[in-house]
């Protein structure tokens, strides 16, 4: 992977309204997203992310602090940059009444290489298996956001800011895009996405930088925040949690946050499973569910420090 | 491509353009049709026995020979009486320039394009400007339809001014709109903010014509809608100061558009 970087984000904020009245969306945000590497930018809602993306785009204007892409001014040399970057917003509206292809060649023209844009695209589509014939109005939110990735990525863009792009694709169609992602990786080209699924960021990205009101707090290879991984178990016992139970797995190294509801106790758990099983074995197991953490909680296992961390 | 955001506009703007066209053609074609109804002479007798304030909302002034002919009863019955209903048309379209867009979020895909904010609005602007030309020319249309059907003895050339006049008033009223959007930035508190402005100018014009020789009458000099005077244009044809100043207004709310637009956030 080169070294020189794609994005460089320098001291930018972001207040939204003026005064007392004014709300702190980012605060102060140095970042740099190396060209060739997939990084995912993540935070709860409310964290900043989407109002970065926006800045970068030059569709708001910052309050303090600047920010370079390919070394160009986002401000003074927005149409140049936008050139060569592909966007899907999170919440992605299109044209209602037109159709998909209408909207391809409306964008190809504005791109102006409206033909070989709609190569691209009619592959992109066809590999997504999106039916450009339909209008926007009659296209299920999954093959909206299929539209959003062909229009973002048909003119082969160096970079790809993308905010929240599988949200509503099924599963298959999240695999091709994780294969699309490999590839533009392979192509030497940059990845900018955020995300709060851990799977995706796990599968695809490099590394990660943690927002929080605002705020980045870190930026990590993703196999470094990703240690951590812990989940939350549900054991629902068909007569009664045994006696001392609790207690018992209390006591366990991998075990934290306890808690019981009648025949159900739920645990945090890191680590492997077989300490778990082994304490439970004493009482007859109706159902076992393990839950994926979320990303702010692995996020925050990873700074606050964790039993086995 | 330059050129790309007009000929979208216009795809996406022709059924409107058609609708309000046939609608409003349809209502001239309806006057003219009504006038072997009317006698012009007692239509006269009956215009003069009117208050100032009632000829004033019908859009009539001092000139009343003007409207003792069959000219005269179209100006009034279409031109005159229908000066709100023609706003209506470029409200729709000045609200589509930038508040709508942004409204709804296509806006964030169109300027995360290779386009500057500038090129956007006098694409549109243009666009949405053309389609205002087409409504005008099928309201014209429908004054020859209605001649053609009705059997009725008009002078349509006379009434091309009284028609054409429409493009420049429908321009600055679309202009005026988009500026009232890119300041608002929400698309229902735009809304509400035009609707009060034509109103006040209509109340401004019709204060304005029944007052005069009044202190109130200088009132009327502040509505737009006093340069558009379908008696007037009947009288005097192309009154070219008028145009020019809704030409020239229409440029200046322009710029006033770009400069506010290129400042400010997009979609907050």
């Amino acid at each position: 992977m080169a070294s020189d970087s794609v994005i460089e984000i320098s001291g930018l904020s972001k207040t939204y309204g003026s005064g007392d009245k004014g709300t702190l969306a980012l605060n102060r945000l140095d970042l740099r997203v190396n060209r060739g590497e997939i990084f995912g930018y993540l935070g709860p809602n409310g964290a900043g992310k989407t109002t970065t993306i926006r800045l970068l785009l030059d569709l708001i204007r910052p309050s303090a602090g600047s920010a370079r892409i390919f070394g160009l001014d986002i401000r003074n040399d927005s149409v140049e940059i936008h050139r060569r970057i592909g966007f899907l917003p999170g919440e992605l509206t299109l044209w209602e009444g037109r159709t998909g292809r209408q909207i391809i060649d409306y964008v190809g023209s504005v791109r102006g290489d409206a033909k070989g844009i709609a190569k691209h695209a009619d592959e992109l589509a066809e590999r997504l298996n999106l039916d450009t014939s339909k209008r926007v109005r009659d296209l299920s939110s999954g093959n909206k956001r299929k539209l959003g990735l062909v229009i973002a990525m048909m003119h082969s863009p160096e970079l790809l800011i993308l905010d929240e792009p599988t949200g509503g694709l099924d599963p298959l169609v999240q695999q091709t895009f994780h294969e699309m992602m490999d590839e533009y990786r392979d192509k030497g080209k940059t990845v900018f996405l955020s995300s709060h699924v851990l799977s995706e960021v796990q599968a695809i990205c490099d590394r990660v930088g943690i927002l929080r009101d605002g705020e980045l707090k870190a930026v990590e290879s993703v196999e470094k925040i990703t240690n951590v991984e812990f989940h939350w178990v549900d054991v629902t016992f068909r007569d009664a949690i045994p006696a001392g139970l609790p207690q018992q797995l209390e006591a366990l190294p991998s075990i934290t946050d306890v808690s019981t509801n009648g025949a159900r106790i739920r645990m945090r758990m890191l680590g492997d499973f077989d300490p778990l099983l082994r304490a439970i074995s004493s009482g007859y197991v109706e159902t076992l569910h393990v839950e994926e953490p979320s990303l702010e909680e692995i996020f925050l296992a990873f700074y606050s420090g964790d039993k086995e961390s | 491509m330059i050129g790309s955001v007009f000929i979208e506009t216009l795809k996406t703007t022709w059924k409107q353009m058609v609708y309000w066209g046939v609608g409003l053609s349809a209502m001239a074609i309806l006057v003219v049709i009504m006038v072997p109804l009317f006698n012009m002479q007692d239509m006269r007798n009956l215009l003069e026995s009117f208050p100032p304030v009632i000829l004033a909302m019908i859009g009539v002034g001092q000139e009343l020979e003007i409207f003792a002919t069959n000219e005269g009863f179209v100006a009034i019955g279409f031109f005159g009486k229908s000066a709100l209903i023609f706003a209506v048309y470029p409200v729709v379209m000045g609200m589509r320039i930038t508040a709508n867009e942004e409204d709804s979020g296509t806006m964030d895909v169109l300027l995360s394009l290779p386009i500057e904010r500038a090129r956007v609005i006098v694409e549109k602007f243009l666009a949405y400007g053309v389609s205002c030309v087409g409504v005008v020319l099928l309201i014209y249309l429908g004054l020859h339809i209605g001649v053609l059907f009705g059997g009725v003895e008009l002078d349509v050339l006379r009434l091309a001014e009284v028609t054409f006049y429409l493009i420049p008033l429908m321009v600055f009223i679309m202009a005026a709109t988009m500026l009232i959007a890119v300041l608002a930035r929400r698309r229902v508190v735009a809304l509400g903010i035009v609707t009060a402005f034509v109103i006040a100018s209509y109340m401004l014009q019709t204060i304005g014509l029944a007052a005069e020789g009044t202190v109130a009458e200088p009132l009327g000099v502040i509505s737009f809608l006093t340069y558009y005077n379908a008696g007037d244009i009947l009288a005097q044809g192309f009154i070219w100061p008028h145009i020019a100043g809704y030409v020239g207004l229409s440029v200046l709310l322009l710029l006033a558009s770009l400069y506010r637009y290129e400042r400010r956030d997009i979609g907050v």
